[in-house]
Formats: C-alpha cells, sequence, structure tokens
C-alpha cells in the first residue's frame, strides 16, 4: 500500500479522537479550570522551569554570605598584613564577578520570551546554559589566591629554605594551572575527561553536553536546504 | 494580564484551544505524570506570556510558539535527568483494552513511535504538519524559511512513509 499525506492526517486525527477518549490528561481537573485561574494569584505558581533561576539565586545568597564573611576578615585585619589583605581581596572580587555573571543570567531567563520562534528561542537557551563555563573559568582564578592568604613578613623573612622549596613550588604550580584551566575550560573542550571531572561530575555536565549538541542541532536544523527536484512538487 | 474581563477572555482563548496543550504532551511526554506536569507548565507560561500577544495575530500560531517552546524545554530537562524513558509507554498506554487491537489502533501506535523517534525540532515540525498549518505559518513558528519547511517536512514525511511500508508488509 502507497501512504498518501491523506492516509497519514488520517490516522493522525484518528489519534486525536482516541486521545479524548481516553482521557490521557484530564486538564480539566486543574490546568484550564477557570474558576481556578481567576481565583488564585497565577504569578506564585511554581514553575518547574524555574528550577533553575532558583538554583542560581541560591548560588548568589551562598556567595554573598562567603563574601561578607571574607569582607569581614579583611576589614577585622586593618592592612596589617598586605599579603592576606590582597589574597582575600582577589577571591572576594573574583566571587564578586562570578555573583554578577550569575545575576545577569537569572534577569536573562527571567527576559525570555516564550512566545517567540522556537529556533531562536531554544537557540538562547542552550546558549545560556553553556555560559556556565565562564562562572566556572572565573572562579578557578581565584586559586593561587587560596596559596598565599597566611604569608606574611615574618614568614617571608625568616622562613627556612625547606619551607619556601615547598611553598615556592606548589602556589607556581597552581598559578599555572589557573592560567591553563582558564585558557581551556570552554565549549570546544567539553568531551574532554579532564574539564568532565574539573567543571561538574554528573547531571549538570550531562545537561551542558546535551545544551551543545542542541545547538549545533538547531544551527543544521535552520540551515536552508536546496530543495532537490523530486520535492519541489511536493507541499 | 489587564482587567477581569480581559483575563477571561484571554483563558477562554486557552480554553478553546486546549486541544494544542494536550496533543503536545502526549508527544513530548511518555509518562502521564510528566503530561499533567507540563501542561500545566503550559499553562502558566502562556499566562505569563499573555501581554506578549498581539491580538492581530493568530491565537493558535502564537499558542503553538508558546507551548512547543515549553515541550522542548521540559523534554529536554527530563532528557537529562532521566536517561531512559520509556517511548513506547505512550504508546501502550493509548491502547483501550476493550477495544480490539484493529489496523487503525496499530496505525496510530505506529504512527506515535515514528514521531516520537524523530528530534525536538523534526518532531514539531511534522506535529504542525499534520495538524494542517500551512507551511508560512510552520516557518513563523519554528523560524526558519518555508523553503526550508517544504524540504524537512518532505524528506520526514517519506522516511515516515517508508518505515510506515516497510512495518506494515
Amino acid at each position: 500500500m502507497i501512504m498518501e499525506d491523506d492516509d497519514l492526517k488520517s490516522i493522525w486525527h484518528e489519534y486525536d479522537r482516541k486521545m479524548e477518549e481516553a482521557k490521557l490528561l484530564n486538564l480539566q481537573s486543574w490546568a484550564l479550570n477557570l474558576r481556578w485561574f481567576q481565583d488564585s494569584q497565577i504569578q506564585k505558581a511554581r514553575s518547574k522551569l524555574g528550577a533553575a533561576v532558583r538554583f542560581k539565586l541560591f548560588a548568589v545568597l551562598l556567595g554573598i554570605v562567603w563574601i561578607f564573611f571574607l569582607s569581614v576578615l579583611v576589614y577585622g585585619n586593618q592592612l596589617r598584613n598586605l599579603y592576606f589583605t590582597i589574597s582575600l581581596s582577589m577571591i572576594i572580587l573574583f566571587n564578586i564577578t562570578a555573583i554578577v555573571v550569575y545575576i545577569k543570567h537569572i534577569i536573562l531567563i527571567r527576559k525570555i520570551d516564550y512566545s517567540e520562534s522556537i529556533t531562536d528561542t531554544q537557540k538562547r537557551l542552550a546558549n545560556l546554559q553553556l555560559s556556565t563555563f565562564w562562572i566556572s573559568r572565573i572562579l578557578w582564578l581565584q586559586m593561587p589566591f587560596y596559596c598565599t592568604w597566611f604569608w606574611n613578613s615574618n614568614l617571608i623573612d625568616f622562613s627556612s629554605l625547606r619551607f619556601w622549596l615547598i611553598t615556592f613550588p606548589i602556589t607556581l604550580f597552581f598559578i599555572l594551572l589557573t592560567i591553563y584551566l582558564y585558557r581551556n575550560i570552554n565549549i570546544r573542550n567539553i568531551d574532554k575527561w579532564w574539564v568532565k571531572r574539573l567543571m561538574m561530575a554528573g547531571h549538570e555536565y550531562k545537561s551542558l553536553i546535551e545544551a551543545k549538541k542542541f545547538v549545533a542541532e538547531i544551527d543544521e536544523f535552520k540551515k536552508d536546504l536546496v530543495l532537490n527536484k523530486e520535492f519541489q512538487n511536493i507541499g | 494580564m489587564g482587567t477581569q474581563q480581559a483575563k477571561g477572555n484571554f483563558l477562554k482563548l486557552i480554553q478553546d484551544n486546549k486541544g494544542i496543550i494536550v496533543r503536545l504532551c502526549n508527544s513530548y511526554c511518555a509518562k502521564k505524570n510528566d503530561r499533567e506536569d507540563l501542561a500545566q507548565e503550559i499553562t502558566i507560561q502562556l499566562w505569563k506570556a499573555g501581554d506578549h500577544y498581539d491580538p492581530n495575530q493568530r491565537f493558535s500560531t502564537w499558542m503553538y510558539r508558546v507551548a512547543l517552546n515549553i515541550a522542548i524545554s521540559f523534554y529536554r530537562k527530563g532528557k537529562t535527568a532521566i536517561t531512559s524513558v520509556s517511548l513506547d509507554e505512550g504508546c501502550y498506554e493509548m491502547e483501550d483494552e476493550n477495544e480490539p487491537a484493529d489496523e487503525t489502533a496499530g496505525n496510530i501506535n505506529l504512527l506515535q513511535r515514528l514521531i516520537n523517534e524523530l528530534g525536538e525540532l523534526d518532531r514539531a515540525l511534522m506535529i504542525l504538519f499534520l495538524e494542517e498549518k500551512t507551511y508560512a505559518e510552520i516557518a513563523e513558528i519554528l523560524g526558519i524559511s518555508e523553503t526550508n519547511v517544504a524540504t524537512k517536512i518532505s524528506r520526514t514525511k517519506k522516511k515516515i512513509k517508508q518505515k510506515f511500508s516497510e512495518l506494515n508488509k
């Protein structure tokens, strides 16, 4: 049997009818209950897709608490130890940058207009997801300063050579590692095992891989294909 | 959303087009609970996006854009959270135990399965085609050119028809 377009459509309409009969989705019970909508404030409804925003808000709050704690320490030190002050100030700076990026993400997510075309909206969403890389890169930059906050003048003037032989290479190693990570943690390297290990294991990482694939899929989907002769008379 | 009357009118429009929500939920979710969550999510987002609706636009086209965007996002979220959702589940649920498994029921299951096997975007394309949307409308909803719509629909239809013929032999 050669199937025609009308055959496909009639199967689809029959499927529609069966769905109605089977009541696979009882919309009447909640979603389209006009009374419920008019009586309740829909804005308060918890959206499942809003989970990403809630997670970012939580991260922002946690970051603010952390920055506040570090700021109290810096303030308490009153510039008595310059190494301590500079190290903590740099850590604070990177954390503030990460928080600003997170806040920017939250604003962008909230601004997403779902009534725009599918390809544009989905690509924007996937790219937003991929920008998580930025946060990771920024946060790795603070690493060397965790090796220097405890330095002080006494330590520098009176420590034995052995101390420096241990401390200096470790600090240098972290500085070089940080530079390497900053330059290499990006979408191009998403498939490399060390990115997977360093970034985030499991679900979050998997969603980044999916986002990268999806962006490529959308680009492919948007490409205008040249009509083959066999298709020119169809539709 | 402005006045109480405007709210009422808008909800009436959603109510009149609820079939769109039902069809998309069944096409993008395999499990009943997910379908209900998705329907709720779509309704919430339609309500939120209501302010952007231009009455000069065709409501169903606007609704398809919002609903498909939510359905695809929801599906993608589930895809990363749940790695193995049986696509057959929806098909089997469709079957009415009291009804003999006739040719039509078999065709419906097969079509549903073949559509579920498509990627998120191709699936949206085929649903819109089967819903008898014009190429211009499909192009507007998906954000691609009409030529592209025509080509993609032809290719996807050809594949689906071929599989139908092979499996129905």
